[in-house]
């Protein structure tokens, strides 16, 4: 019985091949999109968190602890040396940079402006931010001279300053608080999407940030990458309780960036809404194409019911169907699905210039595929399929023979 | 009608059935006494309306009636469960339709043997029987072909094998030459007629066609909802 359960289910599938072939693209689109707005999510997560780490913040810093709530320059990381002599040695960490962060001004002969001053050690600072690769004119701390200076596009043109223009810096020392004032020669100029890094950052080697505001060697920051940015979400990782000691703390961009984590949790629950949404499409075309099919083959079914077919054996053909029905438009969809991800992921989507919580796009977006979507989909698709099936299926077993054959007799 | 008699196929006692038409109670059919005997070559005619549809519903278990009651093969129809009926129908009743209604997407054996897949008759006997039974209807070589590929006479010679092939107790067919053109219809009366001799397998006929009135060994009337008349020939 299962037997010819399958052949009337396998054949009536291709029986009306136009209604078929609409009710399944109209599914495998469905299941297209799944798969590609779930590459897509991943695609947009992956870039945002990789803007927001490699630009400037890196995956996980160490501060002081308080430092980060109150930019008191006296607050520098404790046990330095013991810290960077671990990090070194630190099997998780890829890189790390040290460096000196302190609010200041900026003043030019033409204008003045509010800063956060930053003192980088150049060797290290390249493989934890962009800066310099976002060099439009001049060069990255290239010859040895302790007064470069490197802004913002839009520091420059604030300060109508240009490449070997003169600036001074003036901040507070960290413990007397007296103010310090030195004298800089623009060496480069760098062009960012985020608005705050091109006018309110300026950039200057480690050593004369130290000796301005007057910490010996001491920093405030030290940026790290992990051989991973999975290490970032794993709150188990022994690294975060070894370096959060001597009044330090260790903190992952999750932390450091809560709002990105927010806006990641967001579009996960949007995927969630979306894939509700669409599933909702599909299990309505999946019953209407079922109900179209059904009532085209009332007498039929009326027939099949007549000749000694139980009310079972009805339901069992009508899920049969929805099931030939799924196995098409999967095999649609999974095609149609990698294609157009495919596509999308070679060509790259374009958000550069568009911020999201903070974080500006620098990149294009580019879908990631896993094997996990073209499995987990398809079978939730499926089976949502077979569950949509269950409705015409009961109405094709309730069904009185008689009224089906109405016209018979 | 406490037991029916050994030979007695149908037997029906005071079967009435009312429909509501727009609201409205409509008499399909007014206390019908009726006994059908075992190998009874039998016509049921009447005018549009007369109810000779719902009785042929009735009796074969796809309707109930309001008032009344049926046996068939000494079985009271409206004890059984719906899975009993559907399981007694394949065991006991042949349908043949005024338009054949074939499964379009099964072959021919296919259609054939699907009463007896249903029974779970093994495979090959399934197989011997649909040919022999093809061969009794004339259609030796068109196992595989579909319905859409036979003419008109040939789909309803598939039907009455459909409907012979688990060999039933009574056979019920709804105006079966109404569709065909005389000389088919007739050469498949004459073979249902050989066929009903030969096994003695009851045939009742819901009918319009003079041949088939012609043929038929009692001729039942519906007028009404009532008999009228029951001649027996």
């Amino acid at each position: 019985m299962w037997w010819i359960s399958v052949k009337l289910a396998r054949r009536n599938i291709f029986r009306n091949k136009r209604r078929t072939i609409i009710a399944a693209t109209a599914i495998s689109i469905g299941l297209t999109a799944l798969i590609f707005m779930d590459a897509l999510m991943i695609g947009m997560q992956e870039t945002l968190v990789r803007t927001a780490t490699a630009s400037f913040l890196g995956e996980a810093q160490i501060h002081r602890e308080g430092f980060r709530d109150k930019q008191e320059a006296s607050l520098t990381i404790q046990a330095l040396d013991e810290v960077t002599r671990s990090l070194a040695e630190e099997p998780t960490v890829q890189h790390f940079t040290q460096r000196v962060l302190v609010s200041g001004m900026i003043t030019s002969p033409a204008n003045v402006s509010a800063i956060n001053l930053i003192g980088v050690h150049p060797p290290t600072e390249k493989f934890l931010s962009l800066i310099d690769d976002a060099i439009t004119e001049g060069v990255y701390f290239e010859a040895d001279n302790s007064r470069d200076v490197i802004i913002g596009a839009k520091l420059a043109e604030i300060l109508e300053v240009g490449l070997g223009d003169r600036v001074v810096v003036t901040v507070s020392q960290a413990k007397t608080g007296e103010l310090s004032q030195e004298m800089f020669r623009v060496s480069g100029i760098y062009y960012f999407p985020d608005e705050g890094m091109n006018s309110g950052m300026a950039f200057i080697r480690i050593q004369k940030a130290q000796e301005m505001i007057a910490i010996g060697s001491d920093v405030h920051e030290i940026a790290i990458k992990f051989t991973s940015i999975a290490y970032t979400q794993d709150s188990t990782l022994p690294f975060w309780k070894t370096y959060s000691q001597h009044g330090n703390e260790a903190l992952s961009w999750t932390e450091l960036m809560p709002q990105l984590t927010v806006v990641l949790q967001m579009t996960t629950y949007s995927k969630y809404i979306v894939g509700v949404i669409l599933f909702g499409v599909v299990v309505f075309g999946i019953i209407n194409t079922l109900f179209m099919s059904l009532y085209e083959r009332m007498f039929e079914f009326g027939v099949l019911r007549a000749v000694g077919t139980r009310p079972l054996g009805m339901a069992r053909v009508v899920l049969f169907e929805a099931g030939a029905l799924a196995m098409v438009s999967i095999g649609l969809g999974v095609i149609l699905g990698f294609l157009v991800t495919a596509l999308l992921a070679h060509t790259g989507i374009d958000y550069t210039g568009i911020e999201m919580m903070g974080v500006t796009m620098q990149e294009l977006i580019r879908p990631v595929m896993t094997v996990g979507q073209f499995i987990v989909y398809p079978i939730w698709v499926f089976a949502f399929t077979l569950i949509a099936g269950l409705y015409p299926a009961r109405h094709v077993a309730k069904m009185a023979p008689v009224d089906a054959m109405r016209r018979s007799f | 009608m406490e037991q029916t008699q050994k030979t007695d196929v149908i037997v029906t006692e005071d079967v009435t059935k009312v429909y509501a038409a727009n609201g409205i109670p409509v008499n399909a059919l007014n206390g019908i006494d009726l006994t059908i005997e075992s190998g009874e070559f039998t016509a049921l005619v009447g005018p549009s309306g007369s109810g000779k549809t719902t009785f042929l519903n009735i009796i074969s278990g796809l309707d109930s009636p309001t008032e009344g009651k049926v046996w068939l093969a000494g079985k009271a129809l409206s004890e059984m469960s719906g899975n009993e009926l559907s399981d007694f129908r394949r065991d006991n009743i042949g349908f043949i339709f005024q338009a054949y209604n074939l499964i379009p997407v099964l072959t021919v054996e296919e259609n054939v043997e699907y009463i007896m897949l249903l029974a779970g008759v093994p495979k090959a006997e399934r197989h011997e029987r649909v040919l022999t039974m093809l061969e009794t209807v004339g259609l030796k070589g068109v196992a595989n072909r579909t319905p859409t590929q036979l003419s008109g006479g040939q789909q309803q010679r598939v039907a009455i094998a459909r409907a012979m092939v688990s060999e039933p107790t009574i056979i019920l067919a709804d105006e079966p030459t109404a569709n065909l053109d005389s000389k088919t219809g007739a050469d498949l009366l004459e073979m249902m007629r050989h066929l009903n001799s030969e096994t003695g397998m009851t045939f009742i006929f819901s009918t319009h066609d003079p041949m088939v009135m012609e043929r038929a060994r009692r001729l039942i009337t519906l007028r009404d909802g009532r008999i009228d008349p029951d001649e027996t020939r």
